[in-house]
């Protein structure tokens, strides 16, 4: 890991904000699915190469950290107005990177999976309830990094969200898979270190089976 | 080890030294050196102006004491106090207190004065304890530095928690409250700036004290978190750990932009860190106290259903919604009793008696009613914790029920509980339950919290045996 940890590392522009796509690369390392994504440079021809409909479309900029707030986001695209979104936010963001993302389906609430610094403590991993409305709810649980598959379910279980494992309306979340990806970020956390600032996974679903990162944010000191 | 040996001399030392014990009973030299006449050990007071202190031989200077010195307790005012421990390492004296405030808290220069304490701990390879120590007190060691007034007297020996504590005013309450309901407390420390001595030492020094089966800590930094965290697991497979942890945690990022350090603002980090490491956390001196408790007199709970036994409608109402209540500690639920439990409780009292559970048995009662209704809970297998109202007022009702509920309790390893009120008489029933081997609160609200400790201790323990 420590290999590819450093091959990635080299691989970023800006060292100390990687933007959405090397971020949810960096995940990737730790068995965490994302969507599959092409990332297109302002000179690039348009490419869906590979992806499935249908797709989001997203500025992709470590300039950038609100990008739905600065309608640098537009979801819900078919194979037929693609193309077209896909120049509309171009012409918004002349110099940027854009995202063209296969927009997955899901089952359930979005939690979030985080990490933060604790100046006495290290690092923590976070789970909580999460999407837009996530630092509303403040639905959320802390441990420390690293932490372990058993003490991430404690933290599913401490959130008042929790009962959605239990078959609530119908519901079939994998609850054991998603404190496995808990536990997985939190090794993330250990294994980059003093570096590591802040990190985001909000919102991750559970989507075909699988819990999916949907949007991956990561800062370095 | 060696640091677990050289603590045994400070914590129950044969010579000690009163670095400004004095004469005058309002010094703090004075009241040091008075407190420990009752101690019989040999003691050394020292002071350039004094002569004679209760017809004790007073040396002018450190440099005419003995060099077999167990402990140097420090009394005078920060500067002179360093000092003073220069002068002690020379004579060889392996363990200090210091009381004088005036060091790390106030400034540049206190900081500077402390500093210099922690490198002459660190160079000479001897322990201090403080500054801006409250001392110590070990009721079976018979040793008590502590100069501000708490419940010394009242405090019997045989106690099982040991209270490590950062603050002087928060450890004194929890002394008084203790003292005023009964508590087995086996000994205080008070850290106060811990410029060498920190709560790991103590927490690895109690975590072998055979007299020890609880630990509590007041904290307001922890600034070795993940040592002192790591200790307290391996403390906390045998014996519970509740740490009473004041003042909130910053995160490190200057300009937290992400959502997680947004949400983990206040303590939800320390929070969850307690959980992990399975230490039980509590949010003010009572709670400690009560936590502390009730986790040293009960070893565990085999489940969470608890039964309610009352002479008190409504207090046995009350309780229920207590119960049910939704917490995050843990939870409880009302038990349902068994029909042939139901059946032995009405022939015990009265056929009108409501045994759903609360089991209301009404202010007609009298001491063998309770007593049997007690016996049918204790044996019901659907019951795990017990919750007794035990109230004196109705005339059947005596204070041979304190007996007879501490007989039972010897006699059955299901938690019992008891919520006692007395009107102004209240402190001393729960003293003579807690004499009598009872734990007791004097609400509702605190009685049903005590076995929710109880049922979070179960479950800490049960989880690090798994891991094991």
């Amino acid at each position: 890991m420590e290999q590819k940890l450093k091959r990635w590392f080299e691989s970023l522009g800006d060292k100390k904000h990687p933007d959405e796509f090397d971020a949810k690369q960096l995940v990737k390392l730790y068995s965490i699915k994302v969507p599959r994504a092409n990332r297109l440079g302002p000179d690039d021809q348009f490419d869906v190469d590979g992806i499935n409909p249908p797709y989001v479309l997203k500025v992709c900029s470590s300039n950038i950290l609100h990008k739905t707030e600065l309608q640098g986001v537009v979801l819900n695209n078919d194979n037929e107005c693609v193309q077209d979104n896909f120049k509309m936010i171009q012409k918004r963001f002349p110099n940027e990177n854009i995202l063209v993302e296969n927009q997955s389906s899901y089952m359930g609430p979005e939690f979030i999976i985080g990490i933060i610094k604790d100046s006495a403590l290290g690092h923590a991993v976070m789970v909580g309830a999460g999407g837009v409305l996530t630092e509303l709810y403040k639905d959320t649980s802390f441990r420390l990094a690293p932490c372990s598959v058993n003490e991430a379910k404690d933290m599913i279980d401490e959130l008042v969200l929790s009962p959605v494992f239990e078959n609530f309306r119908g519901m079939s979340l994998d609850k054991k898979k998603l404190a496995h990806t808990i536990s997985q970020v939190s090794i993330l956390a250990h294994d980059l270190g003093d570096k590591l600032s802040q990190l985001d996974i909000n919102p991750i679903v559970f989507s075909n089976g699988e819990w999916t990162a949907l949007d991956v944010k990561v800062m370095f000191e | 080890m060696d640091k677990i040996v050289s603590l045994k001399r400070l914590l129950n030392p044969k010579k000690i030294a009163v670095i400004g014990a004095s004469q005058s009973k309002n010094k703090v030299g004075g009241i040091i050196f008075r407190r420990l006449l009752d101690s019989r050990r040999r003691l050394f007071p020292v002071n350039p102006k004094e002569n004679a202190i209760e017809g004790h031989k007073v040396s002018p200077d450190i440099q005419s004491l003995p060099e077999d010195i167990d402990l140097a307790i420090i009394t005078i005012s920060a500067a002179a106090a360093v000092q003073s421990v220069e002068k002690c390492i020379g004579k060889k004296i392996p363990n200090y207190i210091i009381v004088a405030g005036g060091f790390g808290e106030v400034g540049e220069k206190g900081r500077e004065l402390q500093e210099k304490l922690t490198k002459l701990a660190k160079e000479n390879h001897v322990n201090i304890l403080g500054p801006n120590s409250l001392g110590i007190f070990l009721p079976d060691e018979n040793i008590d530095t502590i100069f501000v007034e708490h419940g010394d007297k009242s405090l019997d020996r045989n106690g099982k928690v040991a209270c490590i504590v950062q603050s002087g005013s928060v450890g004194v309450e929890a002394l008084g409250y203790a003292s005023n309901t009964g508590y087995g407390m086996r000994a205080f420390v008070g850290l106060g700036n811990k410029c060498d001595l920190d709560e790991i030492d103590f927490l690895k020094y109690f975590a072998l004290d055979k007299k020890t089966n609880c630990l509590g800590f007041y904290l307001e930094n922890i600034e070795k978190g993940r040592q002192f965290l790591t200790a307290a697991k391996e403390t906390t497979r045998e014996k519970p750990v509740v740490v009473l942890k004041a003042g909130r945690t910053q995160t490190a990022v200057s300009a937290v932009s992400s959502h997680t350090g947004k949400l983990a603002g206040s303590d939800n980090v320390i929070s969850g860190a307690l959980k992990q490491f399975g230490i039980q956390r509590v949010y003010d001196d009572e709670e400690f106290c009560d936590a502390t408790k009730v986790l040293s007199m009960l070893s565990h709970a085999p489940g969470s259903r608890v039964a309610v036994l009352t002479a008190a409608g409504g207090y046995g109402v009350m309780c229920t919604d207590f119960i049910e209540k939704k917490d995050k500690r843990a939870t409880l639920t009302m038990a349902k009793l068994s029909e042939t439990s139901k059946k032995r409780i009405k022939q015990a009292t009265f056929p009108f008696t409501a045994c759903e559970n609360p089991v209301d048995i009404t202010a007609s009662a009298d001491d063998r009613m309770f007593s049997d209704s007690l016996d049918v809970l204790i044996e019901d297998e659907g019951v795990d914790i017990i919750i007794c109202i035990a109230f004196f007022a109705p005339p059947g009702i005596t204070e041979n029920l304190i007996d007879i509920i501490a007989d039972k309790i010897k006699r059955s390893d299901k938690p019992v509980i008891v919520f006692t009120k007395y009107g102004p008489f209240t402190d001393n029933s729960i003293k003579n339950l807690f004499y009598a081997g009872v734990v007791a609160y004097p609400s509702i609200g605190r009685a049903v919290r005590a076995a929710r400790f109880l049922v979070e201790r179960t479950r800490i323990k049960y989880r690090l045996d798994q891991e094991a």
